[in-house]
């Protein structure tokens, strides 16, 4: 008696009615009857396992497969290969389902659960969230995506962001919030009709509540481009408040201003205060705290210069009695000459202040007011951490806010480029994958096609995408003509360099250099021609790859080994980024990436890594200056932890096991704070751990000066 | 004289984008020091000609505009490095009157010699003492110890009552 080894290990005797029904089966699929071909293939089987003691599946199923395959039904054996294939994958992801769910029970799988760096999926609500996730990502991949997407995004070829969200549940990205519309008009909010607020102290506690509203409903960043000239009306009525109430009880008019004026300046202080605490212990329905970014600067009037140095000087002091660095708000100054720019200018005094803050808190990031301009079209804050909205207007207006992202697909370059024998079969595969990640993005906009505004009522109905749809309305018409961005990312153009081209360093090497902007300026000719041919506005992403630059590159490993320069480090440079390792002075290092975001327009961030500047705000200002008309977006990467056991305040050492205090030496992850870029955003490594391709790459980074 | 190492671009010695000279050699031997591969004068490269001429054209540099000078070690005013010292703060501050210059020194600005004197006359703001362990502080600006001192010259000259 012969068995039969099955997939799951355990052992049944031969049986060779299984195998006449299967075949008879895949017969009746092909229309056919032949009922003695199946019982013939049962016997041929059943011969060649006799004296066998044990035998596998596979090899049954294969001989079956061949001996099908050489008759006369080719038809029938298709249908056969096809019902195994399908059996397979369902019996396999199956597995991958039951394996990820249990990895929540269970802690253990690091890249599910420490993606975001902004998810402690140590509590309930973030495990709530991310089951949700991992069946929504696994329906997706299933049933949702075209098969050839969810193929190249399985195998690694692209990467479909944010499965866990969309396009299971039909959400978008990022955006930015039109608070303006939603504050001067009034909205509601669950049973709650909002007013316009009386108050500067009122209109930031509303701002919080939208915010949070908001942040549910979406999946990546929530941004509000000028805070400081939409909430400039409310400090504007809190002075007048104040000052009403002064000329009753002092009756002189110079002392009740100033009365009036001390007030409206602590009550802005602490709107602002109450506003980042808010969003820092905010927990979204997704189990996040949300990815919140104020962009601000640019206003001269006196209420929006107290606007400026209240959210400056809040973060200046810190959260709560460590005076911890706050990882949110994300803060984005806008900088401009004839504003703040020299010292000669208006706002002068705010921009030193802003450069105390970053020494310190890292945070504000920097828009130049002129160069963005230049590269994208107008001003506006970036959605998220570094999504660009490209120009739109209605009825002959420059529109920005309740704009969005619908969703980023990225492309993994260093693969095409192992894959590649020389540059012209490079981009000979390029396009043909650039084909698939078009039809991935394809597939987001569509799902988004027949929903209903009632799905997100603060979105669509209440404003917050600056509309007031009607519940049974559909949302897609707010998606067209370019209203709304559509990313195509790329992940690892220094990786893709190397691969190509062998052995020097890009950064050394003029032709090289070249070579990276011309793949980038050749991936903006091809979304432009997807944005003319559908309406959409596509835009080229400068991905931000926190757990892609180790997903990507370790399926690269796992399919092509260790490649020198290329897979050896786990993990991927960022985009356009010069590799981390190298080390120039931070202003090579602007000339070398400041060429990218021009053709990049839809995302991108350039970044120097500084020792502590707390000390040296003059040189910290002279690298802003020199950014001003080289690059638009710019984040000065200072580190300044803090250690709660001897009260140093400096950069700790960042070693493989974590990081540890330079003065006292203490590596006690509770009694410090380290605060270190992990993407576009802040991340604190310390309390959440990232990700190990992240950590690593976090270890290797030189400092540029 | 020698130096151990030239940064042309530097912010972390100094107020300001500088460019930054550890020149070897210091009969100081400070317990903990952070530098003590520079006592020896004798290690490092030569100070040559060529390196006085880098660094004046790095100050004058149009595209990273540099704010001054820092000059530490070792010691700049090691008897042995008195000599090219002097002619570098010299050359410095007639080509570039607007740039300021910053020196380490492990003497302390009281007990310095007629020569040492000669330099400092250049100098702009001096961190003066020994480093001593026991006393190290990572909290201070520009210094390893609470002992050292940052001294603005400049604002001293400018009170009257200061005879240098
Ligand atoms: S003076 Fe400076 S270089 Fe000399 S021993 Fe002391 S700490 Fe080291
Ligand atoms: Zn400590």
């Amino acid at each position: 008696m012969t068995d039969i080894i099955k997939r799951d290990g355990s052992r049944q005797p031969f049986d060779a009615t299984s195998i006449i029904k299967a075949v008879t089966r895949a017969l009746n699929d092909a229309h056919v009857r032949d009922d003695d071909f199946a019982r013939h293939v049962a016997e041929e089987v059943e011969l060649s396992v006799q004296g066998k003691p044990q035998v596998d599946i596979y090899s049954i199923q294969n001989q079956v497969e061949d001996l099908m395959m050489r008759s006369k039904y080719k038809d029938a054996a298709r249908k056969y290969i096809e019902f195994r294939q399908t059996r397979d994958i369902q019996r396999e992801s199956r597995n991958t389902l039951s394996r990820d769910i249990l990895s929540i029970i269970n802690q253990d799988n690091d890249e599910l659960l420490n993606e975001n760096a902004n998810k402690d999926s140590k509590i309930i609500p973030t495990q709530r969230d991310l089951l949700a996730g991992v069946v929504a990502r696994h329906y997706a991949l299933q049933h949702l995506l075209p098969r050839h997407v969810a193929e190249a995004h399985k195998r690694g070829e692209i990467h479909y962001h944010d499965l866990d969200y969309a396009p299971f549940f039909p959400m978008f990205n990022c955006m930015l919030i039109d608070v303006e519309g939603m504050l001067t008009n009034g909205f509601r909010m669950g049973n709650a009709e909002i007013e316009t607020p009386r108050s500067i102290t009122t209109a930031a506690a509303i701002t919080a509540q939208i915010i949070a509203q908001v942040s549910s409903h979406i999946y990546g960043g929530t941004s509000i481009n000028e805070i400081d000239r939409i909430h400039a009306p409310y400090v504007r009525k809190t002075f007048d408040k104040h000052y009403k109430q002064g000329m009753r009880w002092i009756e002189d008019d110079e002392k009740a201003r100033d009365y009036a004026m001390e007030m409206t300046e602590r009550d802005c202080f602490d709107a602002y205060q109450a506003l980042e605490y808010e969003v820092n212990t905010l927990h979204t329905a997704n189990g996040q705290t949300p990815f919140v970014t104020f962009g601000f600067g640019l206003g001269t009037s006196w209420e929006e210069r107290l606007i400026q140095k209240s959210i400056l000087s809040n973060r200046i002091q810190g959260l709560g009695k460590n005076h911890k660095t706050p990882v949110f708000p994300k803060l984005v100054f806008a900088i401009r000459k004839g504003v703040n720019f020299a010292l000669e200018d208006p706002n002068y005094d705010i921009k030193q202040l802003a450069l105390q803050c970053a020494s310190k808190r890292m945070y504000p990031d920097i828009l130049n007011y002129d160069k963005l301009v230049e590269i994208t079209g107008s001003f506006k804050t970036p959605m998220g951490c570094r999504s660009f909205l490209g120009v739109y207007e209605e009825g002959g207006q420059l529109v920005h806010d309740g704009r969005n992202n619908l969703g980023v697909v990225s492309l993994n370059l260093p693969r095409i480029a192992i894959e590649s024998s020389d540059e012209t079969d490079f981009f000979r595969r390029l396009d043909q994958r650039l084909e698939v990640a078009r039809d991935a993005l394809m597939n987001r906009i569509q799902r988004l096609d027949n929903v209903r505004a009632s799905v997100a009522p603060i979105l669509y109905i209440e404003g917050a995408c600056g509309v007031r749809l009607k519940p049974e309305d559909k949302i897609s018409k707010i998606f067209k003509d370019g209203r709304a961005s559509i990313s195509l990312g790329y992940i690892g153009i220094h990786e893709t360099i190397n691969a190509l081209y062998g052995n020097a360093h890009i950064y050394d090497n003029e032709a090289l250099r070249q070579k990276g902007i011309a793949i980038v300026e050749y991936l903006r000719t091809v979304v432009e021609r997807w944005k003319q041919e559908t309406g959409y506005g596509f835009s080229l992403y400068s991905t931000p790859s926190e757990s892609l630059c180790d997903r990507f590159c370790r399926l690269d490993i796992k399919e092509f080994g260790i490649v020198p320069n290329v897979t050896d480090k786990n993990y991927y440079t960022n985009s356009f980024h010069l590799d981390v390792q190298k080390k120039v002075t931070p202003y090579d290092k602007i000339d070398f990436e400041m060429d990218y975001p021009l053709h990049a327009s839809g995302g991108f961030i350039c970044y120097g890594e500084y020792p502590n500047m707390a000390h040296n705000l003059k040189a910290l200002e002279n690298v802003w200056d020199y950014t001003y008309d080289k690059v638009p977006y710019y984040g000065t990467n200072t580190p300044n932890d803090s250690c709660y056991e001897c009260g140093y305040e400096g950069e700790f050492h960042a070693t493989n096991r974590g990081f540890e205090c330079p003065q006292c030496k203490n590596r006690d992850s509770s009694r410090m704070s380290v605060t270190r870029r992990v993407c576009g955003y802040l991340g604190q490594p310390n309390s959440r751990p990232f990700i190990q391709g992240k950590q690593e790459e976090v270890v290797r980074r030189v400092k540029h000066l | 004289m020698n130096y151990q190492q030239y940064y042309p671009i530097d912010v972390v010695n100094g107020v300001g984008t500088r460019c930054t000279l550890f020149v070897s050699g210091c009969e100081h031997f400070c317990a903990g020091c952070h530098n003590s591969s520079t006592w020896d004068p004798s290690k490092g490269h030569p100070y040559t000609e060529e390196t006085e001429e880098q660094i004046i054209r790095d100050l004058g540099d149009t595209r990273v505009v540099r704010d001054g000078l820092s000059l530490s070690g070792g010691d700049p005013l090691f008897p042995n490095n008195l000599d090219s010292v002097l002619k570098l703060v010299k050359r410095v501050k007639t080509t570039y009157p607007d740039k300021d210059i910053w020196l380490w020194t492990g003497y302390t600005l009281e007990g310095l010699s007629d020569k040492q004197q000669q330099v400092v006359e250049f100098v702009d703001t001096l961190i003066d003492g020994k480093y001593e362990a026991d006393k190290r502080d990572l909290t201070l600006a520009w210094r390893g110890s609470s002992n050292q001192r940052l001294i603005n010259l400049t604002e001293l000259r400018d009170e009257e009552n200061y005879d240098l």
